[in-house]
C-alpha cells in the first residue's frame, strides 16, 4: 500500500469506512489520521499528515509475541490474526512497532488491518482506499511492474517509515516531499518492539496455558470416554 | 506443520467456553452487524444520495434484514466515483441516532421550556391546519414565513407557495454564498451554483481565499484538489490561520482579516501593469477594461502591503504565478463568503481577476454548466400574495433574488412587525439558532409568533421553542425530489430513495407536506400520489431510463464545460451587455461602486481578538455533532490561539476557558489550543458545537457556539448577507 501524503487532507474518511465496514467500536480504529505539531515559528511553518495503520512488516515482531499461534502471515504476506484462535493476550499489540494493533472491546479478541482480505477476495480495494476523498491511497502488488504501487515505490521514491533502530520492513509506503516525510517520522517513529521478560511469559502465558492445558485434557478424557461409550471402539488412528 | 494447527485448534477449543459468556451481550449491543458477518453477505444494495452534508454525493446502502449495515460511496455515480467522506460513511449513526425525534410533539410548557407531549400525526396535522387557517383569515397568508433547506425542502415550498405567503428564506444565501452568487451574475451573468464549477483537476495553479478545502470536505473537490497536487498544479492560499491547505501551498499568505479585496486589487494590477492579462480574451469576452486599468493604477503591491500585512514582494510573486499559469488557474470563489457586509465586492473582484486571467470557461479555470432536459406537472397557478415579501428581497437589498430570500430580513420583519407582522414561522432542515447570526434577536423575534413548527430529525436547539415538532424520517428512509446538477462537467440526475422504513413514528417529507395539503385543500398543487409518479415525471424528457436511474443511483450526460465546446454565436454571456462586464453599471445605477474598492472594516479593540471560524472534515455545520462515530474523532470544538495571544490573555494550551465578545456575551466553556498556526489577532473556532440541545446527549455541553459570540453583524447592503466576522473575543475574567 501507498498512501500520498501530499494528497492526504486528514479527513479521516478511511478511520470511518474502515470501522464501518468491520464492526470497530467508535473510540477505536484500525486505521489513525494525524497531523504532526506545526515545526517553526509563524509564517515559516511546516507540518505533515499521517496515516496509520498495520504495515503488514517483512519481520513482523507482533508475529514473534503471539503465544498463541493466532499471529500468521498469508502467501501474499499479508499479516492476519485467526481470531478462532487469539487468546486476546495483548502481547502483539506491545511488540508492534506502529501501535496498529488493539483489543477490540466488544469480542476482546486482537483486531487490526489485513488489507480487507474479504474485500479483496471480491476483487474490491480495501475499504480506505476505495473511500479516500483525496484519492491518497493506493493498494496493489509490488511485483507488478504495471502497478501504481510499484511505480511509486520504485520509481516515485515512496518511502518506509522506519528508522536505523526500528527497520522490521514495513510494507506500507508513504510519498510526500522528504523534508514533510521527515517530520513525520520523527514525530510518530516506529518505537522497539516491546517483548516480553521471562517472568512475564511465565505469569501471563505459561500458568494460564498449563491450566487451560490440564483442563483440555481432562476434559477430552471424558470426550473420548463417553465417544468410546457411544461408538464402541472403532478405528482410532489420531 | 499439521502439529501447529492442531495447537491452534486445541486453544481454540481451550477459551472458546471461557469467551462465551462474555460475547453473549455483545451480539445485542454490537447489531449493526448480525453475528458472524464478515462483510461477504450483503443482500442488497440501495443506491440513493446522501445527505450528511449538502454536496449530494453518491452512495450505496447495504441493506440485510431491513437493517442499514454500511454506507458506502457509489463507484456508479458521476460525482464522487465511489469516494465518500467520513460523514458520509457515519450515515447510520444518524439513522440509529437513540437521540432521534420519534413522534410528533406538542408544547405543553412556556416557550423555551422544552416540555412537551407526544401526539399522533393526525393531532399534529388537526393543530396544524385549525392554526393555518386562522393565520390565513386573521393576518393573511403573507404572516406566515418559511425557512427551508436542502433537497427535502421542495414539497414544502409548494405548500407554501400554493398556501399564498412569499416568505421563505433560506440561509444558503443570505449566511453563505448569496453575495458571491451576486457578484458572479453581475460579472458573467450567471451565477456559480453548486457544486462550485471549478476545474481544479486540470488546474496549473490554484488560488484559494476564502475557502479551507480539506478541512471543509465537499467529497468530488477533494478529489480534483488531490488529483492536482499530484499533477504538480501549484498552491496559493491566502488564509490568517494555518489551514491544512496552507500546509501544502507553495505560498501561504497569512492576510490580516478584512483586507482581501486590497490584495485582489493589487493583483490586478501587478497582472494589468506587467502585461500578464489574457488581452485576446478580453478583447473577445469583456467589456469595461479600460475604466478597470485606470481604477486599479494606484492600487500597488506597495499600497497593498500596508493594509494587507503581505510582504510586496510575495504578492509580485504570486501575480506572475497566476499570469504564468493562465488560463488554467482556479480562483476558488469560495463558499461561505458573508464576512464583512462587502462581500458582493469581493466576489466581484475576485471574478474580475479570473477575467484577467482568461480562465472562465477554460480548461483548468472555472467550467461552464450544461442543462439537462427535466419535466414538471402542471400545477394550478399559485394565488398571487396580495402583500410583496417581507425580508426585503428585491427591494432593501435589490440584488436578494426573490426565489432564495433573507433569512434575517424575516427576522427583522418579525421583530419591527414592519412591513406587516409576521405571525408563524415554518423551519424545515435547519436549526435558525446556529445559521442566523445573533441568535439573540432570533429568539426575541420567535417570542412575538403564534406559531412556531419545526420539522426535523433530530432535536436541536430550536425545538424548545417550537409550538409543534414534527418528527422527520432522516435521508436514508424517504424520497426526495431528484437532484438535478447542471455544474458538473458531465451534468447528473441522481435519486434519493429509502433505504429502510421510517423508523420510530417519523416521515418522509413529501408525505408529510401532501398530508398538510389535504387539509388545507390544496391537494391541487400535488397532483402525485407517490415519490416514484413525481420522479418519472421529472426525468421524463431526460430520455433517461428510470429503472436504469433507480438501479445506478444516476444518470450522467455529455457536458459542453469549455467555451470552446461551443459554437462562437454562444460564446456569450447573460448580462446586459452580452459580454463579461468587468465595469458593472448595474451596480452604478444602484449607486454602488461599478468596479470593486477597498474599504477598511473595524479593528479588534485591545485586548481582543476578531473571531474567525470554519468547519472540520468530520462534522456538518451543527447537524452531526450527536453522530456516535462522529462525535467519537471530533466531541468538541478548541480555539486556537496564537502562542503571543494566549500568553496576552494568561492562558496555557489545554486550559478551559470561557470566551466573551465585546457586548459581554459569553460562550460555553471551551479548550485552548495555542499554536503558531494563526494570526495574533484572531480567534479561530470551528463552527457547530457548544449544543444547548438537551435532548442531544453526545453533543450538549461540548465546546463553544462561535454562532452564539455573534451579537454583530454587518449587512451587505446589495444582497442583505451578513457579514459576520466583525465579532471580537477575549478570555472571559472567571
Amino acid at each position: 500500500m501507498v498512501t500520498d501524503l501530499r494528497k492526504c487532507v486528514t479527513c479521516h474518511a478511511c478511520t470511518v469506512a474502515c470501522s464501518a465496514e468491520w464492526g470497530v467500536p467508535a473510540g477505536q480504529g484500525r486505521t489513525h489520521v494525524r497531523t504532526t505539531p506545526l515545526a517553526g515559528t509563524f509564517p515559516d511553518l511546516m507540518s505533515s499528515p499521517m496515516v496509520e495503520q498495520c504495515n503488514h512488516c517483512e519481520h513482523p515482531p507482533c508475529l514473534e509475541a503471539c503465544p498463541s499461534g493466532a499471529t500468521f502471515k498469508d502467501v501474499a504476506g499479508v499479516v492476519q490474526v485467526d481470531k478462532d484462535v487469539c487468546i486476546g493476550c495483548g502481547f502483539c499489540v506491545d511488540a508492534c512497532p506502529y501501535d496498529a494493533r488493539f483489543i477490540h472491546s466488544l469480542n476482546r479478541k486482537v483486531d487490526k488491518c489485513d488489507f480487507c482480505a474479504p474485500r479483496r477476495a471480491r476483487g474490491e480495494q480495501p475499504a480506505c482506499v476505495a473511500t479516500c476523498t483525496a484519492h491518497a491511497k493506493y493498494f496493489g502488488d509490488l511485483e507488478d511492474r504495471d502497478s501504481d504501487v510499484y511505480r511509486m515505490v520504485f520509481r516515485d521514491g515512496a518511502r518506509r517509515m522506519e528508522t536505523h533502530s526500528v527497520a522490521v520492513g514495513p510494507n506500507v509506503f508513504y510519498l510526500g516531499k522528504p523534508e514533510h516525510l521527515d517530520l513525520a517520522l520523527t514525530n510518530f517513529p516506529p518505537h522497539p518492539p516491546r517483548l516480553l521478560t521471562a517472568g512475564q511469559t511465565l505469569q501471563k502465558v505459561v500458568r494460564p496455558l498449563l491450566i487451560g492445558m490440564v483442563a483440555a485434557t481432562f476434559l477430552g478424557q471424558a470426550i473420548a470416554f463417553f465417544a468410546q461409550i457411544r461408538k464402541g471402539e472403532e478405528e482410532h488412528d489420531d | 506443520m499439521a502439529q501447529k494447527i492442531s495447537r491452534r485448534r486445541f486453544l481454540g477449543t481451550a477459551v472458546t467456553a471461557g469467551v462465551a459468556a462474555a460475547t453473549a451481550p455483545v451480539a445485542a449491543r454490537a447489531a449493526v452487524h448480525p453475528p458472524g458477518w464478515t462483510g461477504t453477505e450483503r443482500v442488497a444494495k440501495i443506491a440513493t444520495t446522501c445527505e450528511m452534508c449538502f454536496w449530494r454525493c453518491g452512495v450505496l446502502a447495504s441493506v440485510v434484514d431491513g437493517k442499514v449495515l454500511r454506507i458506502e460511496g457509489n463507484p456508479n455515480h458521476p460525482q464522487n466515483q465511489g469516494r465518500l467522506c467520513a460523514r458520509g460513511n457515519a450515515g447510520t449513526g444518524l439513522l440509529y441516532d437513540p437521540d432521534r425525534l420519534k413522534t410528533p410533539l406538542l408544547r405543553t410548557g412556556t416557550r423555551g421550556e422544552g416540555a412537551f407531549r407526544p401526539v399522533s400525526w393526525d393531532e399534529a396535522f388537526d393543530f396544524l391546519a385549525d392554526k393555518l387557517k386562522k393565520l390565513a383569515h386573521e393576518h393573511g397568508p403573507e404572516s406566515v414565513a418559511f425557512f427551508p433547506h436542502g433537497n427535502g425542502a421542495r414539497s414544502f415550498s409548494t405548500l407554501m407557495r400554493a398556501y399564498g405567503t412569499p416568505n421563505s428564506a433560506e440561509p444558503s444565501f443570505a449566511q453563505c454564498r448569496g453575495p458571491r452568487e451576486v457578484g458572479y451574475s453581475l460579472t458573467y451573468g450567471r451565477a456559480l451554483g453548486s457544486p462550485e464549477p471549478v476545474d481544479l483537476e486540470e488546474s496549473r495553479l490554484i488560488v484559494l481565499i476564502g475557502s479551507h478545502l480539506g478541512e471543509n470536505v465537499f467529497t468530488s473537490q477533494v478529489t480534483a484538489f488531490g488529483t492536482a497536487l499530484e499533477r504538480g498544479a501549484k498552491l496559493i492560499t491566502v488564509d490568517p490561520r494555518f489551514s491544512t491547505a496552507a500546509s501544502k501551498s507553495d505560498w501561504w499568505l497569512p492576510i490580516k482579516p478584512g483586507t482581501d479585496l486590497a490584495l485582489l486589487l493589487a493583483w490586478m494590477n501587478v497582472l494589468i501593469a506587467e502585461r500578464l492579462y489574457d488581452r485576446e480574451y478580453l478583447e473577445a469576452y469583456a467589456s469595461g477594461f479600460d475604466q478597470l486599468v485606470k481604477h486599479v493604477k494606484d492600487f500597488t503591491p506597495e499600497w497593498a502591503e500596508t493594509i494587507t500585512e503581505i510582504p510586496a514582494a510575495r504578492i509580485r510573486e504570486t501575480a506572475r504565478a497566476m499570469g504564468a499559469a493562465r488560463p488554467a488557474v482556479v480562483v476558488h470563489p469560495g463558499r461561505h463568503v458573508t464576512w464583512y457586509g462587502d462581500d458582493t465586492q469581493r466576489a466581484r473582484a475576485m471574478a474580475i481577476l479570473t477575467a484577467l486571467l482568461g480562465s472562465y470557461g477554460r480548461r483548468g479555470g472555472i467550467f461552464l454548466p450544461t442543462a439537462v432536459k427535466t419535466g414538471s406537472f402542471e400545477l394550478p397557478e399559485f394565488p398571487e400574495p396580495k402583500r410583496g415579501r417581507a425580508d426585503g428581497a428585491g427591494e432593501r437589498f435589490p440584488l436578494a433574488p426573490e426565489e432564495l430570500g433573507v433569512t434575517n430580513g424575516l427576522v427583522d420583519a418579525t421583530l419591527s412587525g414592519q412591513p406587516y407582522p409576521i405571525k408563524a414561522w415554518i423551519v424545515y432542515g435547519q436549526n435558525v439558532l446556529e445559521s442566523i447570526p445573533q441568535p439573540a434577536r432570533t429568539i426575541e423575534a420567535i417570542g412575538k409568533l403564534d406559531l412556531m413548527v419545526v420539522v426535523d430529525v433530530m432535536p436541536v436547539e430550536q425545538i424548545k421553542y417550537a409550538d409543534l415538532v414534527l418528527p422527520e424520517a432522516t435521508y436514508l428512509e424517504r424520497y426526495d425530489a431528484p437532484t438535478v446538477v447542471t455544474t458538473a462537467k458531465r451534468p447528473f440526475i441522481a435519486v434519493r430513495m429509502p433505504a429502510s422504513e421510517p423508523l420510530h413514528d417519523s416521515k418522509p417529507g413529501w408525505w408529510i407536506a401532501r398530508e398538510m395539503a389535504k387539509r388545507l385543500d390544496l391537494l391541487a398543487w400535488f397532483p402525485w400520489e407517490t415519490p416514484e409518479q413525481h420522479l418519472a415525471k421529472v426525468v421524463e424528457p431526460s430520455g433517461v431510463n428510470l429503472r436504469e436511474l433507480i438501479a445506478t443511483g444516476a444518470v450522467s450526460f455529455p457536458g459542453r464545460p469549455y467555451l470552446e465546446d461551443r459554437p462562437p454565436e454562444q460564446r456569450t454571456f447573460d448580462t446586459p451587455s452580452g459580454k463579461i462586464e468587468l465595469f458593472s453599471k448595474e451596480l452604478a445605477d444602484l449607486g454602488a461602486d461599478p468596479l470593486p474598492r477597498y474599504t477598511a472594516h473595524p479593528e479588534p479593540p485591545g485586548g481582543f481578538a476578531r473571531l474567525i471560524y470554519g468547519r472540520a472534515p468530520v462534522h456538518s455545520f451543527a447537524r452531526s455533532q450527536n453522530n456516535e462515530v462522529l462525535n467519537a474523532l471530533m466531541s468538541e470544538n478548541e480555539v486556537w490561539l496564537h502562542t503571543a495571544t494566549a500568553h496576552a490573555w494568561g492562558v496555557t494550551g489545554g486550559q478551559s476557558i470561557v470566551l466573551e465578545n465585546v457586548e459581554g456575551i459569553r460562550s460555553e466553556p471551551v479548550l485552548v489550543k495555542v499554536t503558531e498556526g494563526i494570526r495574533r489577532d484572531c480567534a479561530y473556532l470551528v463552527h457547530g458545537f457548544g449544543s444547548r440541545a438537551k435532548g442531544m446527549r453526545r453533543a450538549f455541553g461540548k465546546g463553544a457556539s462561535d454562532n452564539s459570540l455573534m451579537s454583530r453583524v454587518s449587512v451587505d447592503p446589495l444582497t442583505g448577507g451578513t457579514g459576520m466576522r466583525v465579532n471580537f473575543v477575549r478570555a472571559a475574567k472567571a
